[in-house]
């Protein structure tokens, strides 16, 4: 074998085993191909009712606060009140102002019970969107575009957000209606609080309970409001 | 019936073996005359009673696949999840809690899972479940479930908790029960495919800075989940923790303990945000979009802020920061007279691992570090012990867990002094528990924390 030939068969072996190698890594590579079908937007429409805070999503339709009346006093009044007000634990929809809630918390006091729409949503949109796909609670996803802007309209005007009574609502409308707790958020700046990794001579003073439980699920049932869950 | 033939005849049997066994058992004892009892008694405790044959060791037990799909035994009964009437309207939109009292390692068994539903827990047909993705990518996808376990798998052992886990404590102590003190978390192994390779498939465009996930129940939930790049609202930054690291840890979850989700924790599929809070692991998951703001929704709004004392909310609060808390004594498990006990507790962290939990019995005033148990993983339930001999007297029972971060977990009054009272969420303080003499032990707040 001359040289020559020598070199040829080693550079077709090694060729060989570049290509071997190639398709063995290529066989055992995490690839995601033939997985799915691909999808049109416009096929995922039906889905796609998702609405963004700024109205982004909004579809077209409307409704009035005359026509939402209608809809709230058949479909909603049960659980959320005739005004508004809640019915059964079932939640409110005129809540505590945001400068109230305000005031009662600069006071150190309790604001969760206070809570509405008018004291808690920061976009109107968002309601909208809450609306269509959640209530009525015994029905989701059953009113339509139109009856779910009625509706919405209804309940921005019984969280007392808009005034007038005579009002049709749209996306252009939600989306100009400003909620008055849209400034009252602020983003997450937590860790907030350091607590210090103390072993010893930790606090002065014998401990002091403030406060004892007294619902538990012990062996003492007569102490023993909650239940075990039906599932 | 047939158990009833079996087991009569032998109970006959455990009578006249019992009598012999007493009797032999009297003459040793008088032979020996020492050792073992004269112990006992120095130890001020009576004897065992001698001991009888187990009527089990005389009878036949069931066959294999009597019970096809294994229960827990009769005598675990007990041993549920709970509900608290009053919390909730109905049970619809409501919460239950794990029975951590009862738990032991570090896994929680998928039918004791803490439950929140906002419109029920829905039974899906898996063969006509779809996932679709879809937004700011380059080739929207629909996915059965069966393509998605071609994915590559990812799993985790990972906590879920609820943010809400402990508000009923906030103005003052509630509930006389570790279940429902702690019992919105429990932890379990997920196993799905990774967002990552999710992501890949669409191709996923640089724009998308966030993304948001749906599901197929009635309330249709969904909540936005930050990106690289995320701003909120507003504008602002999200922090570089939450806009860098959480998505990385993300799957979309099939299974749950080694077998397919339960339905009330999202079958057929459901999204695992490892380390945050649970509302945003999305059960029943129909739809991924990726978009360039957040959604500022429902779930993002009216609820899952916090009230903070000034009156504003706290948006995007979304890492459930260090906790801990003793499961055993506790006021589920009360202590039964004085000696060796085993101190034992759960510590999780959402920004990592626990790297330290230490242990007070004297309401705080000296700490000693308890041991961690292995395994101990990130954004998981980590097992800690610490022995304990009780003298019998009053006690004031705490954990303090510390993570990699090198965060420290708070009492209470510095996160009241922080934000109020009106929070909600994110009440990760230091639990205590006063073990009294009788042995009960109750759950109680302490002035100076
Ligand atoms: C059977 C009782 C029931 C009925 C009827 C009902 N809802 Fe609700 N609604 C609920 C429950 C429960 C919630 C809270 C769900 C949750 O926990 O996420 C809620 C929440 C809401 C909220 C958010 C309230 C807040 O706290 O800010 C709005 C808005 C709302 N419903 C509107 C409606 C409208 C509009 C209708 C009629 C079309 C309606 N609801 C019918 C039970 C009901």
């Amino acid at each position: 074998m001359s040289n020559s030939e020598v070199s040829k068969s080693a550079l077709v072996k090694s060729v060989l085993a570049a290509a071997l190698f190639a398709v063995s890594s290529l066989s055992f590579a995490a690839g995601t191909d033939g997985i799915g079908k691909p999808i049109s937007e416009k096929d995922i429409a039906p889905w796609n009712i998702s609405v963004h805070f700024d109205g982004d999503g909004l579809p077209p339709g409307k409704g009035s606060v005359g026509d939402g009346e209608k809809i709230y006093q058949a479909k909603c009044a049960m659980c959320h009140g005739e005004f508004g007000e809640g019915a059964k634990g079932y939640p409110k929809m005129l809540g505590e102002t945001v400068e109230h809630i305000r005031e009662l918390a600069q006071k150190g006091e309790d604001t969760v019970g206070a809570r509405g729409i008018n004291s808690l949503w920061g976009h109107a949109p968002t309601l909208y969107d809450y609306i269509r796909r959640a209530m009525p609670f015994f029905a989701p996803q059953s009113l339509s575009n139109d009856e779910a802007y009625a509706t919405t309209c209804y309940v921005l005007y019984i969280a007392e957000i808009v005034k007038d009574d005579k009002l049709v609502c749209d996306a252009s409308v939600l989306k100009a209606t400003k909620m008055p707790s849209q400034d009252n958020y602020y983003t997450d700046p937590r860790p907030d609080v350091k607590n210090v990794r103390c072993m010893n001579d930790c606090s002065k003073g014998a401990p002091e309970v403030t406060g004892m439980a007294v619902v538990g699920v012990s062996g003492d049932t007569s102490r023993n409001e909650a239940k075990p869950a039906n599932h | 019936m047939s158990e009833k033939n079996i087991t009569m005849p032998v109970n006959i049997d455990e009578q006249a073996e019992a009598n012999q066994t007493r009797r032999s058992f009297l003459r040793k004892s008088v032979a020996v005359a020492g050792g073992a009892v004269i112990a006992a008694t120095a130890a001020g405790r009576a004897a065992a009673e001698p001991l009888a044959i187990p009527p089990t060791n005389k009878i036949l037990g069931r066959g294999v696949v009597s019970i096809p799909y294994g229960l827990p035994s009769k005598f675990e009964a007990h041993v549920v999840r709970r509900n608290v009437e009053w919390l909730t309207p109905d049970t619809i939109a409501s919460i239950s809690f794990t029975p951590l009292q009862d738990l032991e390692g570090i896994i929680t068994p998928s039918g004791l899972h803490f439950e929140r539903h906002h419109g029920g827990a829905v039974d899906i047909d898996p063969s006509t479940h779809r996932l679709v993705i879809h937004g700011l990518v380059e080739k929207p996808m629909i996915f059965t479930i069966e393509d998605l376990k071609r994915f590559p798998q990812k799993s985790g052992f990972w906590f879920l908790e609820c943010p809400a886990n402990g508000a009923m404590e906030w103005n003052g102590v509630q509930m006389d029960s570790v279940q429902f003190t702690h019992g919105m978390v429990s932890c379990t192994e997920w196993v799905g495919v990774s967002l990552l390779d999710l992501m890949k498939a669409v191709g996923v465009k640089k724009e998308a800075t966030w993304f948001f996930g749906e599901g197929a129940d009635g309330a249709a939930l969904q909540r936005s989940v930050p990106l690289p790049g995320a701003k909120d609202q507003f504008g602002k930054p999200i922090s570089d923790f939450d806009a860098n690291t959480i998505y990385k840890d993300i799957i979309v979850a099939y299974a749950q303990n080694g077998e397919a989700l339960r339905p009330e924790n999202g079958y057929p599929i459901r999204l695992i945000v490892p380390g945050c809070e649970a509302n945003m692991s999305v059960k029943w998951l129909r739809r991924i979009k990726f978009v360039d703001k957040p959604l500022v929704t429902y779930q993002e709004t009216r609820h899952y802020t916090d009230g903070m004392k000034d009156g504003r909310f706290r948006q995007y609060t979304l890492v459930n920061e260090t906790n801990s808390v003793v499961t055993f004594p506790c006021p589920d498990k009360k202590m039964s007279g004085k000696g060796s006990y085993e101190i034992r507790g759960l510590a999780w962290s959402g920004r990592g691992k626990v790297k330290a939990v230490d242990v007070s019995v004297d309401g705080g005033k000296t700490w000693k570090e308890a041991k961690l148990v292995d395994p101990v993983f990130s954004k998981c339930f980590t097992r800690f012990t610490m022995p304990w001999e009780w003298d019998g007297k009053e006690a004031l029972v705490m954990s303090r867990a510390m993570d990699e971060t090198g965060y420290v977990q708070p009492t209470l009054r510095q996160l009241i002094d922080e934000r109020g009272t009106s929070g909600i969420y994110h009440k990760n303080s230091i639990q205590t528990w006063k073990v009294q003499a009788n042995g009960e032990v109750h759950n109680v707040q302490l002035r100076s924390l």
